[in-house]
């Protein structure tokens, strides 16, 4: 007895310039107690199915065929008011920016007592205690004054909590999980996981984890559908898909996040990117062909049955086979890191915060980053890691000199810039450039690609003409490999990955010698991640460079970076060359670190070291 | 909550204190820098030049003007205004028997205001997307493009002179007996328990709070639909509605509670602007306030007149703001101390 079943459910878009499919094909079904993964990058339509489910589709999209059931009724056809009903007691949603899902004007407790006077609860003496209740089955810390909290007085994994406690409030029948761990730290992000499954299992309650992470939805699924384009590529028991994948889009996806464990080896990089909703509806034969390595030219003819590859497993791909021959490039070359002077050292650096400042009482202090040393050599990437707060990202501006130490030194070159004079600010311009985390608000929406990523010809004061900047514009853009037209778009006009390209072509344009990258990959799609660390690689060995790398991803500080900082509250716990640290890692805070990742072997059990004070995430 | 209201307050007297004197002192100085001689206005038309050069003398006017304003300031300190040229009264008298009734008008205008403002900003956004969006649209910009003063003269021939349903002139009808406990009318009418009184009163009232309250709902309308529409983006609201909670319940407790924030700003500093366009209502509607008072002063050059009811202005738009920041406070919980 399935609780939910899609049977060829499709879904479509009508707009002025015509209708566009967005989901098709689509058939699953979910058995009590089962957790079902929905996979796939961005513009998949993962999330439109979820929002299929609560029949919220944005204007102009509706379901255009098959039936979607749940518990015998279907969704689809079902009258407003019967299933406004089913939402929120039968039917509920974890989302997925725990800190926006909240309203900030309430607070938690009237939330929480609205949502419990929803699911039925009529008396009101005992909310509390019972909302009490639903708060300690999440092991969120009472008595705290927890209900008189406003949401941003919380962290955001305590957000994250009090959502699941409100989502499981009603024991409901089925959960439907959207990417709820993407906005959280790695550590937290682990106990989240850990935790929707231990609340799946007292309840049996069914749930769709949607994620565009495959080898945690191995982990914890027990089955995997991946989507592309909107049409399921394969479909089977989560170990056996993750083990014995037979789309090469499956095997592709794999091959295209760096490995934990073993040789670090090449990652697969797709070329371009998954076609838009417009681009689905002219396509003919498979939609993964135009980027699939193994494309015969029978896959281009008709749009592939789904063939049974095993037990439930089955893959929209004629030649199933082919997945398991597709193999990673060789890793691309680390080269020797000149031993010799540093390019950069950093010498017991502190930023120190005022927190609360007043005339009587004693200022109190808050150490961002705290007696910090570290050093750079020339060509060398260095990655820093640790979860929000611990200081990265400061300790980023501060070398670039976006702000100032409170003390230590920065010598930069053998010069010293800690006091970033007027020809400090200029001496580092030279050598230091910042890659910025998020492209969509780095990149100045007026002005043209050209005119962007030749912004620090215009920062240096020299006044080149139009056409010499124009073709440094063009020179930048094949070195990042964007075609020589781009020179003349807005960055609206970009994709995701490449605005971050532009991004990193902006910093380049002034040949620094250090980069500083804060989070360049967190946010885009796996394939887009793999394309762009590739790309630093080669930009390295093409002009050689440094690097002080910023990222939560352990994976891929392991296969971009020589050397690794751990950095837990402000100070340095850990640092080394990047493979002994991960694979023998002395301090505590990088083994929970390190456990909070998934293995990448399905097989093997992910027990992540779960152990922590989760009431520090109180502010 | 309470504290941090406090210290608002601390922090918003002090700067008070040195925007009153700037306002005091370009009040005082661009006064006594027009063409006007207090010293002939204060003389019967007959007087001669020698009798107004000694006035000048008495009045203090040969004195440099930053030590004219010096003792001026001195003597508002102590609560002295002056005396009026032209009413021969002493100034704080007349300004305190005129500010209540300008007080009575500009709250219930901006009661008006917020009614009429608070609930076409939400049917504006209940319409969002139909047909119906349009002229509703096109409405309220007709109102926001139409001034207080036109809307004084169309209610009076509307109301007053075509259908003479209400009064249109002064406060009360000629005849009604006006009692005086707090000097606010309404209020002193209930105090000494005449309902007739009363009735009269809020019938005279109602015209010029309309005219005044309808012209100034319109941006209160438009920037509460555009709130809401950046709300209704917002994560929770789709939370909410995964929740199975009613669009009513939604749009009430999650939408309008968040969207009235910025709306409250905006109300705040359309209060301040009302309370300067109460001025031209009651000269329209001859309402016995400080807007009629001012114009009797600037027509007559009654320069200590001008200079009391101008610092009047400045304090109660102050005492506005404050009261506004205060709410906002209250309202919003990111902003209080935890």
């Amino acid at each position: 007895m399935s609780l939910l079943t899609a049977r060829n459910l499709s879904v479509g878009a009508s707009t002025r310039s015509g209708d566009f499919p967005v989901i098709s094909d689509l058939n699953f079904s979910l058995a009590p107690g089962k957790i079902l993964g929905l996979v796939g990058e961005s513009g998949a339509g993962k999330s439109m199915i979820g929002r299929t489910i609560a029949q919220f589709l944005p204007t102009g999209f509706s379901v255009t065929g098959g039936t979607l059931e749940f518990d015998g009724d279907n969704l689809v056809t079902m009258d407003s008011h019967k299933r406004r009903n089913l939402l929120g007691r039968d039917i509920v949603f974890i989302p997925q920016e725990p800190l926006s899902a909240l309203n900030p004007v309430l607070t938690v407790g009237q939330q929480m007592r609205e949502h419990l006077l929803r699911i039925g609860h009529t008396d009101q003496a005992p909310w509390r205690e019972r909302a009490l209740a639903a708060f300690e089955s999440v092991h969120l810390p009472h008595g705290a004054g927890l209900l008189d909290k406003y949401p941003h007085q919380l962290s955001g994994g305590m957000c994250q909590r009090v959502l699941i406690a409100m989502a499981f409030a009603s024991r409901p029948r089925l959960v439907i999980a959207d990417e709820p761990t993407t906005a959280l730290d790695v550590t937290i992000q682990a106990r989240i996981v850990k935790l929707i499954a231990e609340m799946q299992k007292r309840d049996g309650t069914s749930v769709i984890f949607i994620t565009h992470d495959l080898k945690l939805a191995a982990q914890i699924c027990d089955e995997i559908l991946v989507l592309y384009a909107g049409r399921p590529a394969e479909r089977g028991p989560a170990r056996a898909l993750f083990s014995q994948p037979a789309h090469p889009y499956t095997r592709c996806l794999q091959l295209a996040n760096p490995s934990m464990s073993g040789e670090r080896r090449g990652l697969f990089t797709l070329p371009e990117r998954m076609p838009g909703l417009r681009a689905i509806k002219d396509l003919t034969g498979c939609r993964f062909a135009s980027r699939c390595p193994a494309v015969i030219p029978a896959c281009r003819e008709a749009e592939p049955p789904f063939l049974e590859i095993g037990p439930d497993h089955v893959a929209a791909c004629i030649r199933p086979e082919i997945a398991a021959t597709i193999m990673p490039p060789p890793p691309l070359p680390m080269p020797e890191t000149a031993s010799g002077e540093p390019l950069l050292s950093v010498d017991k650096v502190t930023k120190s915060f005022v927190t609360s400042w007043s005339l009587l009482r004693k200022t109190t202090e808050f150490r961002a980053v705290n007696e910090v040393s570290f050093a750079l050599g020339e060509n060398e990437f260095v990655g820093i890691v640790g979860e929000s707060g611990s200081g990265k990202s400061t300790l980023a501006r501060l070398v670039v000199g976006l702000d100032q130490p409170s003390g230590g030194r920065v010598v930069m070159a053998g010069r010293d810039v800690t006091a970033n004079r007027r020809d400090d600010k200029a001496f580092r311009r030279e050598h230091v450039q910042m890659v910025f985390q998020d492209p969509q608000s780095a990149l100045n929406p007026r002005r043209r690609v050209a005119s962007i990523v030749t912004q620090a010809i215009e920062a240096a004061g020299k006044r080149g003409d139009n056409t010499a900047r124009l073709d440094r514009a063009r020179q930048l853009l094949a070195e990042i490999g964007l075609p020589p037209e781009a020179a003349l778009r807005f960055p609206s006009q970009l994709s995701g990955g490449q605005k971050q390209r532009v991004n990193i072509a902006r910093a380049l344009c002034a040949v620094p010698r250090i980069l500083v990258a804060d989070e360049i990959v967190s946010g885009l799609d796996v394939s887009v991640q793999a394309q762009l660390l590739d790309l630093l690689l080669r930009l390295r060995q093409e002009r050689g460079f440094a690097m002080l790398f910023i990222s939560h991803d352990l994976s891929v500080v392991r296969y971009l970076c020589d050397r690794v900082l751990v950095m837990y509250r402000g100070e340095v716990v850990e640092s080394g060359r990047t493979e002994e640290v991960f694979s023998a890692p002395r301090h505590a805070y990088t083994r929970t670190l390190l456990s909070s990742v998934p293995p990448d072997d399905a097989q093997l059990d992910w027990s992540p070291d779960t152990v922590g004070d989760v009431a520090a995430g109180v502010r | 909550m309470f504290a941090t209201i406090a210290k608002l307050l601390m922090k918003r007297l002090i700067v008070a204190i040195p925007i009153l004197l700037v306002v005091s002192a370009l009040l005082f100085i661009i006064l006594r820098i027009l063409p006007v001689d207090p010293a002939a206005m204060s003389l019967p038309p007959n007087a001669t030049l020698a009798e107004i050069e000694a006035k000048r003398l008495e009045m203090g006017l040969h004195l440099p003007l930053i030590q004219q304003y010096g003792i001026w300031l001195a003597q508002v300190l102590h609560g002295n205004f002056g005396t009026s040229i032209h009413f021969r009264r002493d100034v704080a008298s007349l300004v305190m028997t005129t500010l209540p009734s300008t007080i009575e008008l500009a709250v219930f205008a901006m009661l008006i205001a917020s009614i009429i403002g608070i609930a076409g900003g939400l049917i504006l956004f209940h319409v969002r997307g139909t047909r119906k969006e349009a002229g509703l649209d096109f409405g309220s910009i007709l109102l926001l493009s139409l001034p207080e003063f036109l809307w004084s003269l169309f209610l009076i021939l509307l109301f007053g002179v075509a259908l003479e349903w209400l009064p249109f002139t002064g406060r009360l009808s000629p005849g009604v007996e006006r009692p005086t406990i707090t000097g606010f009318l309404l209020l002193d009418s209930l105090l000494a328990g005449k309902p007739a009184v009363f009735w009269n009163a809020v019938q005279h009232m109602l015209l010029p709070c309309f005219a005044l309250g309808i012209s100034f709902s319109p941006s209160i309308m438009r920037v509460l639909r555009s709130s809401l529409l950046d709300v209704y983006q917002d994560d929770y609201i789709h939370q909410a509605r995964l929740r199975g909670l009613s669009e009513r319940r939604i749009l009430i407790r999650h939408g309008l509670k968040n969207a009235i924030l910025p709306t409250l700003s905006l109300m705040g500093v359309q209060f301040g602007f009302l309370f300067g366009g109460t001025l031209l209502v009651e000269v329209i509607y001859s309402y016995p306030g400080m807007g009629n008072l001012m114009v009797d002063a600037i027509r007559n050059a009654d320069l200590p007149i001008i200079q009391a009811v101008g610092l009047t202005y400045c304090i109660v738009v102050l005492v506005i703001s404050i009261a506004v920041d205060s709410l906002y406070l209250i309202l919003n919980p990111k902003l209080r101390v935890r």
